[in-house]
């Protein structure tokens, strides 16, 4: 019993001191509090901590690590990213409306979880945008509809003169990939069954594999195949063509009015001051503007949307409200309770 | 078959780096290999954090030496002190004692390391040859397909592990409960989550494999009393005689072929495969009276065996994405942390990756065969560093690491919780490798039987229907009845054993 006990107390004094240490790890950040009485001064001397709300190695990781590079040469302090993946970012969300509003806390904020989780959790864990300072738009993200070459179908037409109910396959529920063939399949009336897997590449696998007839998958995790000639694209659903896959139509082009993209903005919490905000922008727009950082975009078939704040937050919020206009027309149900 | 990936992966391992850190995975193998208490899985949950900030390649080369050096190491104590450093040594430590006290501890500890080798090279070479034939079939594997390989996998891990069925059938069951926390990826239902946000994701795997494996078995081990280690017989002529090869090249022989198919199997791993080695050698020998008096064969088996194991292993996990045992699980939770998913595909969207941890198992053999004679006496040593002193700094290690995964203060908490639990399974005799394997199966269990049922439309003899998914369910099958079956035909043939003992009793007597 005795050395059951002791067996505790090391485990409480090796609590205290990891404690210690992620406090110890932690306090640049808080020291950031400083530079907030005269915002005119900032960033001070203090670092900058990017929160991303996804694993690393994921686009959205990717892109918080392309542009932290280049901010920190134009801000002269580090800039590093940290990650927060759970609940579809809504996790780093969270904590990023708890940090100090001094411009010293930033995040990668996802589209999705603007205007597409709303529609699929309860209305009380949404995360409303209205509650953060935008910094800046970053880029664009575009979904393609892809099938396997000898599945047979090339055109919504065919999937529609199917004959048959088609399974389409989604990166998960809430995502981009699920509204965007919800909205397709409604609209042209074809009798569909969403199956959900876990991100993106588990879906391309399902659709090489002819395990569902086809999938929404986005642009830059899809490209290699659709080039190889493994996938057949069968409509974007971007705005425009995008220019990394010129001869596939839009869903719009093919008469569905359904634009779905995954967009990306720098997020900083509600306060910060306005010169604070200024300063970050043209830290980025040095980012957005260096060739390393175009040739990403490239790389990665990323379209900029380097649009300023408030014009991003009237994009969601619209977008937001048309989605939710189509899904109740339509009577789409995305998740279970939405 | 494109030899090309093959000999890339050669490039990939003997990169210095990769080269160092499957040097110091082997080296850390054996050493935990030597150590009673802390195993391969345990020592790899602990460690995990250390594989972030390096390429998965290179992560997972020092993982993968850890556990196959943990092969050798264990040999060393249970021949030398008759104190198994691991699980899978065990049986090593009949004949493997009995010879070092007839002075030919050198004889043994060579057999065994060439065993070892030879094992775990035939393995090698046969996942060379294997994996890119699963890796062929792997677009057909779709969720029903994956359904009916987790049930099946899971049947098997709680019913083939050594110990108790039950117990283990229980812990498998708790590993499936534990697995439906979080939101639900279907509906996005919360499901466990108390309204904490933490949780919407699930329970993440690598705080409870740390807990359990890691905390539970430091805690454990603190409650034994540390036996007196006795200064080693002293080794010499490490190489063993011709006759002593002649005579166990047999069994060096089958216990490859047993290591490597028990090791494939879900369940199987090093532990049974060094079991079921010994207890066909004895059956085969000519004089079975002769094992555990020092019998070479007894030596040469079960090291072959389990080495050949620990490498087969991997076969389950790289080409399907299906953890076979405990540590493989574990080395399961290292490549998600890395962001690279095993699965059919792996072979050919990451051959470096891939043939680079195969290749470098070649290396990390030779590197161990050419470590493990001279240096036993120093290995011999570590056993002198007191538990008081290695547990406190283990446990810091784990609690420190578990945090820089996921940068989480609620992971420490897992932990220490799953450590708790861990604890106290090990003291009540539930193993706690069937949870954690249950664990990670159970979402994919979950998720691959619904998406199947989404594509049937609900109709589920559609997993009968498809050859593969159809056939792995067939086996389940027979492995889930087998057992009722074979009791009630041993039930029957009691029975009329009691018959003739009334009729004759007196001739037994």
């Amino acid at each position: 019993m005795t050395q059951h006990l002791g067996a505790r107390r090391w485990t409480v004094t090796g609590l205290g001191l990891a404690l210690t240490f992620s406090v110890a790890a932690c306090g640049g950040n808080v020291g950031g509090g400083d530079s907030d009485a005269d915002a005119a001064d900032f960033p001070g001397g203090d670092p900058i901590t990017i929160l991303v709300g996804q694993d690393p190695g994921g686009s959205t990781d990717l892109i918080a690590r392309a542009l932290a590079d280049g901010a920190t040469e134009d801000l002269g302090v580090p800039v590093t990213v940290e990650n927060r993946p759970g609940a579809n970012g809504a996790l780093a969300a969270q904590e990023l409306a708890g940090e100090d509003p001094d411009g010293h806390t930033l995040m990668i904020y996802n589209g999705s979880l603007a205007y597409i989780t709303p529609l699929a959790v309860p209305e009380d864990e949404a995360v409303s945008i209205d509650d953060y300072e935008i910094v800046t738009g970053i880029s664009q993200d575009d979904y393609v509809l892809v099938t396997a070459p000898d599945s047979g179908f090339s055109t919504v037409e065919d999937l529609a003169a199917a004959g048959r109910p088609v399974t389409f396959g989604t990166t998960g529920v809430g995502t981009g990939s699920q509204l965007s063939q919800e909205l397709l399949f409604a609209q042209a009336g074809i009798d569909a069954t969403g199956v959900p897997f876990d991100g993106g590449s588990p879906t391309l696998t399902a659709v090489l594999g002819g395990q569902v007839d086809v999938g929404s998958i986005q642009l830059g995790e899809a490209i290699e195949q659709i080039e190889a000639g493994e996938l057949t694209p069968i409509v974007t659903f971007a705005e425009e063509r995008p220019s990394y896959l010129p001869d596939t139509p839009t869903a719009v082009e093919a008469g569905y009015d359904v634009p779905v993209q995954q967009s990306r903005a720098v997020f900083a919490p509600q306060g910060t001051p306005d010169e604070v905000l200024e300063t970050l922008r043209s830290a980025f727009q040095t980012a957005f503007d260096s060739e390393s950082y175009q040739q990403f975009n490239e790389d990665n078939q990323l379209t900029p949307n380097e649009i300023e704040g408030e014009e991003l937050r009237e994009r969601w919020n619209t977008n937001l409200e048309e989605y939710q206009a189509v899904v109740d027309e339509y009577g789409i149900d995305l998740g279970g309770d939405a | 078959m494109d030899l090309a990936p093959v000999i890339d992966g050669f490039g990939v391992v003997l990169e210095p780096t990769n080269l160092l850190y499957c040097l110091f995975g082997v080296v850390i193998g054996m050493l935990i290999g030597v150590l009673p208490g802390l195993g391969p899985a345990a020592t790899i949950a602990i460690l995990l954090p250390l594989t972030i900030g390096v390429e998965p390649v290179t992560a997972i080369i020092m993982l993968a030496g850890i556990f196959y050096g943990a092969q050798y190491g264990g040999t060393i104590t249970s021949v030398l002190l008759r104190l198994p450093g691991e699980a899978s040594s065990v049986v090593t430590v009949f004949d493997g004692h009995a010879l070092a006290r007839q002075g030919k501890a050198g004889t043994a500890l060579g057999i065994a390391a060439i065993g070892s080798f030879v094992g775990g090279t035939v393995s090698i070479v046969a996942l060379s040859l294997v994996a890119p034939l699963v890796a062929g079939f792997a677009l057909d594997f779709g969720p029903p397909e994956y359904t009916a390989l987790a049930l099946l996998g899971i049947l098997l891990v709680s019913t083939v592990s050594s110990g108790d069925r039950l117990k283990a059938v229980i812990a498998a069951c708790v590993g499936l409960l534990l697995a439906t926390v979080g939101r639900d990826g279907f509906t996005s239902a919360e499901r466990f989550t108390f309204d904490n946000l933490q949780l919407a994701d699930g329970l993440d795997f690598v705080p409870i494999a740390m807990g359990l494996f890691g905390l539970g078995e430091i805690l454990y081990n603190l409650e034994e009393r540390h036996r007196k280690v006795q200064a080693p017989a002293a080794v010499a002529n490490v190489w063993p005689s011709r006759t002593d090869l002649r005579q166990s090249s047999g069994a060096i022989g089958r216990g490859s072929v047993i290591g490597f198919v028990l090791g494939i199997l879900p369940g199987g791993g090093a532990v049974l495969s060094s079991l079921a080695a010994y207890a066909v050698e004895k059956r085969r020998a000519k004089d079975p009276s002769r094992f555990g008096q020092g019998a070479v064969e007894g030596v040469a088996a079960p090291e072959t065996a389990n080495n050949a194991a620990a490498t087969s292993s991997f076969i389950p996990l790289l080409t399907l994405g299906i953890p076979a045992n405990a540590t493989m699980a574990v080395i399961f939770g290292a490549l998600l942390i890395q962001g690279v998913s095993p699965g059919p595909q792996l072979v050919t969207q990451e051959p470096e990756l891939f043939w680079g941890v195969i290749n470098s198992m070649y290396i990390g053999n030779i590197l161990l065969l050419i470590m493990s004679i001279p240096l036993v006496g120093l290995f011999v040593r570590i056993l002198r560093v007191r538990a008081t002193v290695l547990a406190p700094i283990t446990v810091l290690i784990t609690l420190v690491g578990v945090y820089t995964v996921n940068n989480s203060v609620f992971d420490i908490g897992l932990v220490i919780v799953f450590g708790v639990l861990g604890y106290l399974m090990k003291k009540l005799g539930f193993d706690p490798g069937p949870l954690v394997l249950a664990f990670v199966l159970g979402s994919l269990l979950e998720d691959s039987l619904r998406r199947s049922l989404l594509i049937f439309e609900g109709d589920a003899t559609g997993f009968f229907t498809r050859p593969i998914s159809g056939t792995l369910l067939v086996v389940f099958l027979v492995v889930a009845l087998l057992p009722l079956v074979r009791g009630a035909l041993a039930r029957r043939r009691n029975r009329s054993d009691d018959r003739t003992d009334t009729t004759t009793p007196k001739e037994l007597v």
